[in-house]
């Protein structure tokens, strides 16, 4: 059985609920992906299971317990969380910065411990900021902030690391560059990681499991192989995509696609013609 | 406050010189206490006020000193520190650094209680003067509390945008209702108001002084102890959430400490802006981002600068006196000024 599974969860804003009913468990120690089109209750499935939103209904259980009814400090030293916001606060190196991730690990009072300088440093160097690790924080690239972040969630020595659209804002080299860094931690470290990601071909190529969504429900989940579907895609993105594998992962991917209205027009003028 | 052992290198040359900064501004306290003491309608030399310290000087020089001028320097400097440190955990919890007791209509709502208190007690006797205090801190904890109620949205709590909004809107609705209460006031105690409104060190002797100290005793050590928790808060709530911060609960105690600091600051000084809204900010620019930091040194920063506005004011037009809250925002609106245009390039 899994450590982190929803079980019959209802969950929205403000009343007006997106996902009704949800049930899916995350495999330990693997890559899990979540996808679909925009407000299919991705990001909101993904806030429930990090405690951002509560539930209305049903539960997300971590070790065998309502998540509700652990205290929010526990859960932080299980699970860290990597949200979309880009802002950062001025003034704050990067080492500043990354040492704000032991706070769940920390005393009332009291600064670093040994234990905590270790953690700090190994989440710098692992993330490959050692050099950069006494400038401001505002004077990094976007992609370089993004391992700030990373490097942050992972002082907070968890085995689950929870991710919201990671690579977005980010050019194609940084977001491959990301995402290496999130699959050698799941491969090195062993941690469970959680995410939303837009790009098919990225979430197939890195993830073990995946979660395709539409409408808040859950259309399909499993092995990239089984989501990467031309159905499941069509289904759930109404687009026509021209499957084929990647030649790093075998996992299918896709070079182009159409809108699944237009094919179906292009279909037409060829009958008609 | 303790530099950390573990720390790296840089980082603890960085506290060491955030330390050195500490050092400095408390030397310059000191010369600004030194030279508050001997200006004045009566001047006391540096000499004269050692005698007077040591209790050689005349009955005269005695009296300006210990009954008139000391209070009221330790006053404003107490003052001071409250509104700074204020000013510091809205600007915290909020993570605008706009927020200040001022903006936020909460030392407003200490005026309003006090003049609402005024016009229904004439200030001649001496009895209603004395509850003041009490009466500011009422009026800044429910105007305070109608902000928090009023901002606050089921199911997704307090968002600081949302808080800072309300804010400004009660603080412009309470400023409309006290002009118009304070049409219906006879003229002393409409001049008791204007010295209030205008931010006047007013309440200068020992008593205030013991008033007001608990206040910074308990609250400023406890603001400290709680740096982590608002530097975790600046992440931003679900960032805070994530590192195990329960976030509602957290800033609630700090909303409710910066109401009581800027309720007891303003009950005896009346209603001084902009030391909330600059100590902190020339804080950040001293020492960084950490409010481990930050809260002391915008405290001692606070303190200093309505040092200085009181005494500038005191001395400027003698014999008359400008208020030190008039004084502030003349050195304030300038340096508000300057930030703003700086933060647009």
């Amino acid at each position: 059985m899994s450590n982190l599974f929803v079980e019959d969860v209802s969950v929205g804003y403000s009343g007006s609920p997106i996902i009704e009913g949800l049930s899916v468990s995350v495999p330990d120690q693997k890559i899990t992906t979540i996808i679909g089109p925009n407000g299919c209750g991705k990001s909101t499935l993904l806030k429930a299971i990090a405690r951002i939103l509560k539930t209305d209904k049903g539960a997300v259980f971590l070790d065998g317990k309502a998540i509700h009814q652990l205290s929010t400090k526990k859960i932080a030293k299980r699970m860290a969380i990597l949200p979309q916001s880009s802002e950062v606060p001025s003034g704050l190196t990067i080492f500043e910065l990354v040492s704000y991730g032991r706070f769940p690990h920390q005393g009332g009072f009291g600064g670093l411990n040994l234990e905590d300088l270790k953690q700090i440093d190994w989440a710098i160097q692992v993330t490959g900021l050692s050099e950069f690790k006494d400038r401001s924080v505002e004077a990094l690239s976007g992609g370089q902030r993004q391992r700030v972040w990373i490097a942050m969630a992972l002082a907070q020595d968890t085995d689950i690391l929870i991710l919201d659209e990671p690579t977005t804002y980010l050019d194609l080299a940084h977001q491959l560059d990301i995402l290496l860094l999130l699959e050698k931690l799941n491969i090195e470290e062993k941690r469970t990681i959680i995410m939303v990601l837009h790009d098919l071909n990225h979430a197939s190529r890195f993830s073990h499991n995946m979660i395709a969504m539409k409408g808040g429900e859950i259309i399909k989940e499993g092995s990239p192989s089984k989501v990467m579907t031309y159905s499941t895609i069509q289904t759930v993105f109404e687009i026509d995509v021209n499957l084929t594998t990647c030649p790093f992962s075998h996992n299918p991917i896709f070079h182009s696609y159409q809108l699944s209205r237009d094919t179906q027009q292009l279909f037409e003028n060829a009958n008609e013609g | 406050m303790i530099p950390n052992k573990y720390a790296p290198e840089y980082l603890q040359r960085r506290n060491k010189r955030n330390i050195l900064v500490i050092f400095i501004i408390s030397l310059l306290i000191l010369l600004m206490l030194i030279i508050s003491m001997n200006t004045g309608h009566i001047r006391l030399s540096p000499l004269e006020l050692f005698e007077t310290f040591l209790g050689e000087g005349t009955d005269r020089q005695r009296l300006i000193l210990f009954q008139f001028r000391l209070p009221r320097i330790v006053l404003s400097v107490l003052v001071g520190m409250a509104l700074a440190v204020s000013g510091c955990i809205l600007q915290g919890i909020s993570r605008n650094a706009l927020a200040d007791p001022g903006i936020l209509g909460i030392n407003a709502g200490a005026g309003l209680a006090v003049v609402l208190f005024i016009s229904f007690f004439p200030s001649t006797t001496e009895a209603p003067v004395f509850l003041l205090p009490f009466v500011a801190l009422l009026g800044s904890g429910i105007t305070a509390f109608l902000i928090y109620l009023l901002s606050y949205k089921k199911g997704e709590g307090i968002s600081p945008v949302r808080l800072l909004l309300t804010g400004i809107a009660i603080a412009a609705g309470i400023s409309a209702a006290m002009i118009v209460l304070t049409l219906k006031l006879d003229s002393e105690t409409y001049q008791f108001v204007a010295i209030w409104l205008a931010g006047s060190i007013w309440g200068s002797n020992w008593r205030f002084v013991l008033s007001l100290l608990p206040w910074i005793l308990i609250f400023i050590p406890l603001v400290i102890a709680k740096a982590r928790i608002i530097d975790t808060l600046n992440l931003g709530d679900v960032r805070a959430t994530g590192l195990g911060l329960a976030i509602e609960k957290e800033r609630l105690l700090l909303l409710g400490v910066a109401v009581a600091l800027a309720g007891a600051g303003v009950s005896v000084s009346g209603g001084i802006g902009f030391v909330g809204l600059i100590a902190p900010h020339m804080a950040r620019q001293l020492v960084g981002a950490r409010h481990q930091f930050v809260i002391p040194v915008s405290a001692m920063l606070g303190g200093l600068l309505l040092l200085v506005a009181d005494t500038i004011g005191r001395v400027i037009l003698q014999p008359s006196e400008i208020p030190a809250g008039i004084v502030v925002a003349i050195i304030g609106a300038p340096y508000f000024l300057y930030l703003l245009v700086k933060s647009n390039t």
